[in-house]
């Protein structure tokens, strides 16, 4: 296996399959960025949403929480092929890469609502008594009081979780989304050996995500005192 | 939108679905108790073991959870041929599914490892404990009680990962939902009926795994 690789790499690592490959890898990148911007915002609003209290707000409340179990649950590959099913049926014709982009954030939306709640959680109850023994409304406990607490519990899991949700698009490369392991796929195909192939893919994404896991470890590193002394 | 739902045509193959739901819990549980043992072994060896069995364990474990399984189990199965190794799509999928299991489960382990504190062991060997004894009474429960909830969290994100077993062509919930799909092309029917059926699969799992660590190991964890 190894001379046939080592045979082939020259012309694996031509000129146009490292565009391609690039191509491919900004594909990946954009995918999870994407997914990560939105999943975090819409994923704050849901967990906002379900703290929320009183008859009269029950109905996005309910929605809040019936979106979050259900997504949590769903594999990434049955939500990708609902989402891809969906958008045809409808008859909706954008690009193959914006259905991806759409399951991904539905997913990411879903367990960042997760990760927000339980870092709002975290915040000790009588918190949320005071803000509001002092006439605070909900959105200015959560702004003053709540979230600049919580940030330092939310943000070491929700970056791990991005880290996760990169290596989950490699799923999207089977409604033929132009990514990472598309790319590994198409290039397999053309002949070269899967071992050369895979072995590539396989590092580029290492690249991609190793330098986020150190940052990850070391953000979580730096916030975890801090966080024992707010508990 | 002139699209009509109709779940009749999907309704008759609703067995042959939750068949397949049987068959990605199974698959999540070989591979999670593979995965069970590697983490054991694992998480030994970087606490106890030599300098370059310590790295050694950090490297499988670093690049296992840095790369996506889809493409190491891609790796597995069209790679491996080459060298000799014919695996099946079932034995390349659990394969696959073992190793990077083992390498997050290595990884939480450690953490359960690292939470018992000397001073328990002291303190057990104070009473007169044997060995075994401190083992079954001091440091399991106390390992138990800690690991329990990410463990059974790592086990119901197993089998959510398990349907990627069906880009292979292992007929388990999602293999079965493309087949589905082929016969009646009722896409979004078939898929929704999947996702419900997924649902109602980990609600199941997590709710009793929540039932047996309260019990059992007084693990502080959440009913659905």
């Amino acid at each position: 296996m190894l001379a046939r690789m080592i045979e082939e790499a020259p012309a694996f690592f031509g000129y146009y399959n490292l565009i391609f490959l690039f191509q491919a890898l900004l594909g990946t990148f954009l995918l999870s960025a994407v997914g990560c911007i939105v999943g975090g915002l819409a994923g704050f609003g849901l967990a906002v949403v379900r703290r929320t209290e009183g008859l009269g707000l029950l109905p996005p409340r309910l929605a809040a929480l019936l979106f979050v179990e259900a997504f949590r649950r769903i594999p990434f590959l049955v939500t990708l092929m609902l989402t891809f099913f969906v958008f045809q049926m409808a008859g909706i014709g954008i690009p193959i890469f914006w259905i991806a982009v759409v399951s991904v954030c539905l997913i990411a939306s879903a367990f960042i609502a997760e990760i927000v709640r339980g870092g709002l959680d975290s915040v000790h109850q009588n918190q949320w008594d005071a803000a509001a023994a002092m006439n605070m409304g909900y959105l200015m406990t959560l702004r003053l009081v709540i979230v600049p607490q919580a940030w330092k519990v939310i943000l070491p899991p929700a970056f791990s979780f991005f880290i996760l949700f990169i290596k989950d698009t490699a799923l999207a490369s089977q409604i033929g989304v132009m990514e990472l392991t598309y790319a590994g796929k198409v290039l397999n195909n053309k002949g070269f050996s899967a071992g050369l192939v895979f072995g590539s893919i396989l590092l580029l994404y290492f690249v991609l995500s190793y330098p986020l896991t150190r940052l990850g470890a070391r953000m979580e590193a730096r916030l975890a005192p801090s966080r024992d002394r707010t508990a | 939108m002139s699209y009509t739902l109709q779940f009749g045509q999907v309704w008759p193959y609703l067995p042959y679905l939750a068949g397949g739901a049987l068959v990605s819990l199974w698959l999540a549980f070989l591979a999670f108790m593979g995965g069970m043992v590697i983490g054991l072994l694992g998480a030994m060896g970087k606490t106890f073991g030599p300098p370059w069995l310590r790295s050694l364990i950090q490297g499988y474990v670093v690049f296992l959870t840095n790369t996506p399984q889809l493409v190491q189990i891609y790796f597995l199965y069209f790679a491996l041929p080459d060298t000799g190794i014919l695996l099946s799509s079932y034995q390349a999928v659990l394969v696959g599914m073992t190793l990077n299991a083992g390498a997050y489960l290595t990884e939480i382990q450690r953490a359960g490892f690292l939470s018992v504190r000397r001073e328990e062991l002291e303190a057990a060997e104070t009473l007169g404990m044997s060995r075994l004894q401190s083992v079954r009474y001091v440091i399991l429960p106390h390992i138990m009680r800690i690991l329990f909830p990410p463990l059974s969290n790592q086990y119901i994100l197993m089998t959510l990962g398990s349907s990627m077993a069906a880009i292979f062509g292992v007929e388990e919930l999602t293999g079965r939902a493309f087949n589905v799909n082929a016969q009646t092309f009722r896409s979004i029917e078939v898929f929704s009926v999947t996702a419900g059926l997924y649902i109602l699969l980990t609600l199941i799992a997590s709710t009793l795994l929540a039932l047996v660590g309260r019990q059992l190991f007084r693990a502080r964890m959440r009913i659905v």
